[in-house]
C-alpha cells in the first residue's frame, strides 16, 4: 500500500471519529510559521479567545465599524448649498443638547460622590440645630467637614440647574428649526418624557436636604397628587408613602433620585443620542 | 424510521432526520412562513425595493445626505464647548456656592413656598382657579375641584406639546417658512415665562387680576409681533433663499 493511500485512510478515519483535524489545528499552523514574537503573541492572544468567544464571528461588524469612524463623510446639506452664514451663526444653539448631557454626567460624577456622605433619615438629634434631622445634619456635614464639599454640592447643584436650563432651551432650539419634523417625531416624544424626568430629578433632589424650601415643596408635590382624579390617593401613598411628609416621603424621593430616574433617565439619553446619530443632525433647509 | 418512513416525533425513533436537497434552506423558510412575520418579510423587500429604485433614479447628489452627521463633526465641535462647559460649572459653584435653609419644621410655614424656578410654570397653572369654569347650571357650582383643574392643565400643556409634530408637518425648517407656527413658538415661550410670573404673584408687585390677564394677553401679543415681523420678512428672505437653493437644484 503507498504511503499516501494509508495516510488518506487515516485522515477518512480521523474525521468520522471527528477528532480535531490538521486543517482547524490553529497552534500548529501558527507554529509553522516564521513569525516575530509580537506576531506571535498577538496570533496566540487572538486564537485563545476566539477559542472561547468566536470572536471571527463579531470581526466583520468590528471592521465596518473602524472604517464607519474613520470614513469621509459626505458633503452636509450647509456645506453643499453653500448656508454656512445662516446655520453657524446659530450654531450655539445646536450645542444645547450636548450640553445637557455633559451636564447630566457631571451630575451624576458629583452626586455620587455626595451619596457617600448623605444619609436620608428625617431621625433628630443628629447634631445641635434645631428641628434639624439626620439628612439635613449630613448635608451641613458635608459642606463643613468634607474636604471640598461644599464645592461638591455647589457643583452638583449647578450642574443640576444648568442641564435643565439647557433641556428647556434645546426644546425651544428644537422647536424654532423644525427639527422635530418627520422623521424625527419618536425623538421629539422622548424629549418630552426626558424633559419632565429632568424635572422629576430636579424635584427629587429637591427635597433631599429636608430643609424648609425642601419640606413646603415637597407639601406642594404631594397636593398635587391628592388632587389627580381618581387615583390621587394612591398616587401619593407610591410616591409620598402617605399623607403627609415623613420619613418614608425622604426615603422614597432619595430611591426615585439615585436608583430609579437614573437608570431610567440614561437608558433614554442612550436611545435619544443613538437616534440622532442614525438620522444625523435636522439642519434647516 | 416507521413503515411509512416518515420521522416520528413520538420518541419512538431518534427524530433525527439528515439534512438533505430537500431541507429549505432559511430563505426559503423566511418566504414560506405565515402571518405577521409573513407580512413582514414581504414589507422588508419592497421597502429594500423602493430604496434600490429611489437610488437608481435619483439625479440629485443630494439623495445621500439626510441630516449633518452626528460623527465626528458634531461630536469633535462639542468637544471644545464641553470644556468651556466644565469650567463655567466649576466658575459658578466657586463664586455662587449653594446654601442650605433652616431645618424642616412642619409647625411653622415660611412666608414664601416656592418650588424650584424650572417648575414654577407648572406651580403657576395650579393657581388658575379663577379660570375654573363654574356652570349656571349647577347654581354656580364648578365642575370640578381647584386643583383638579391645575393637574388638568399641566397635563394638557404636556400633552400639547408632545403633539406637536403631528400636527405640523411637512419640510419647513425655517419659522420665515412658516409664521403661524413660528408665532405659536412664541406665544408658548413667553406663556412659559409670564405663567411662571404669575406663580410667584406674591412677589410681584402688580396688582393679582391685572398679572393674571397679563400672563395670557402679553403671550398672545408677542406671538402677534412675531407672525407680523416673519410675515413681512418672508418675502425677501424667501427670495434670496429660493434663488440660491434653485441654482443649485434646479426644478425638473
Amino acid at each position: 500500500m503507498p504511503a499516501g493511500a494509508a495516510v488518506a485512510a487515516a485522515t477518512e478515519v480521523v474525521a468520522v471519529a471527528i477528532e480535531p483535524s490538521d486543517e482547524f489545528d490553529q497552534v500548529g499552523w501558527m507554529e509553522e510559521k516564521e513569525l516575530t514574537p509580537v506576531e506571535k503573541g498577538y496570533l496566540f492572544v487572538l486564537i485563545w479567545m476566539d477559542k472561547r468567544f468566536r470572536i471571527v464571528d463579531y470581526l466583520e461588524q468590528l471592521e465596518t465599524m473602524y472604517y464607519r469612524i474613520n470614513l469621509q463623510m459626505p458633503k452636509s446639506h450647509t456645506e453643499q448649498y453653500n448656508l454656512d452664514n445662516k446655520f453657524w451663526y446659530w450654531y450655539p444653539l445646536y450645542a444645547l443638547g450636548s450640553f445637557s448631557a455633559i451636564a447630566y454626567l457631571v451630575a451624576a460624577l458629583s452626586g455620587a460622590l455626595l451619596g457617600f456622605y448623605y444619609s436620608p433619615s428625617t431621625a433628630a438629634g443628629a447634631c445641635n440645630v434645631s428641628n434639624a434631622s439626620v439628612a439635613y445634619c449630613t448635608i451641613a456635614g458635608i459642606m463643613t467637614d468634607v474636604n471640598f464639599g461644599f464645592m461638591l454640592r455647589s457643583i452638583h447643584f449647578w450642574s443640576a440647574q444648568v442641564m435643565t436650563a439647557a433641556v428647556f432651551l434645546h426644546m425651544l432650539r428644537v422647536y424654532f428649526t423644525g427639527a422635530y419634523k418627520e422623521p424625527r417625531e419618536l425623538n421629539w416624544l422622548i424629549g418630552v418624557v426626558l424633559i419632565s424626568l429632568t424635572m422629576g430629578f430636579g424635584y427629587t433632589g429637591y427635597l433631599l436636604p429636608w430643609d424648609q424650601l425642601s419640606f413646603w415643596a415637597g407639601q406642594i408635590g404631594l397636593e398635587m397628587a391628592l388632587s389627580i382624579p381618581l387615583a390621587g390617593e394612591w398616587v401619593a401613598q407610591l410616591m409620598f408613602g402617605g399623607f403627609r411628609l415623613t420619613q418614608s416621603t425622604l426615603q422614597r424621593m432619595y430611591i426615585l433620585h439615585v436608583f430609579l430616574l437614573p437608570f431610567i433617565v440614561t437608558a433614554l439619553i442612550a436611545i435619544h443620542i443613538a437616534i440622532v446619530w442614525v438620522q444625523g443632525i435636522a439642519e434647516p433647509h | 424510521m416507521s413503515e411509512d418512513n416518515e420521522p416520528r416525533t413520538d420518541g419512538s425513533g431518534t427524530g433525527i432526520v439528515p439534512p438533505d436537497d430537500e431541507t429549505p434552506s432559511w430563505r426559503e423558510r423566511k418566504e414560506r412562513r405565515q402571518g405577521l412575520a409573513r407580512l413582514t418579510y414581504e414589507y422588508f423587500e419592497r421597502a429594500r425595493y423602493e430604496d434600490q429604485t429611489l437610488r437608481e433614479d435619483s439625479s440629485y447628489v443630494e439623495r445621500d445626505v439626510l441630516g449633518f452627521p452626528a460623527w465626528p463633526h458634531e461630536t469633535i465641535r462639542n468637544l471644545a464647548l464641553t470644556s468651556f462647559l466644565v469650567g463655567m460649572l466649576i466658575i459658578l459653584a466657586a463664586t455662587m456656592p449653594r446654601h442650605i435653609e433652616p431645618a424642616a419644621d412642619s409647625s411653622t410655614t415660611p412666608a414664601i413656598i416656592l418650588p424650584d424656578w424650572y417648575l414654577y410654570w407648572s406651580f403657576g397653572l395650579l393657581k388658575l382657579e379663577a379660570l375654573n369654569p363654574e356652570l349656571s347650571i349647577l347654581g354656580g357650582q364648578k365642575l370640578m375641584q381647584d386643583r383638579t383643574y391645575g393637574v388638568l392643565a399641566n397635563l394638557v400643556v404636556v400633552g400639547a406639546i408632545a403633539i406637536v409634530p403631528f400636527l405640523n408637518k411637512g419640510s419647513a425648517r425655517r419659522p420665515v417658512e412658516e409664521p403661524l407656527w413660528a408665532a405659536v413658538g412664541v406665544f408658548g415661550a413667553v406663556f412659559a415665562f409670564t405663567i411662571s410670573a404669575y406663580s410667584v404673584n406674591n412677589l410681584i408687585p402688580v396688582e393679582r387680576n391685572l398679572l393674571l390677564d397679563l400672563t395670557f394677553l402679553l403671550p398672545v401679543v408677542c406671538g402677534i409681533i412675531a407672525y407680523a415681523v416673519l410675515k413681512a420678512m418672508r418675502e425677501g428672505y424667501m427670495f434670496e433663499l429660493n434663488r440660491r437653493y434653485y441654482r443649485l437644484r434646479p426644478p425638473r
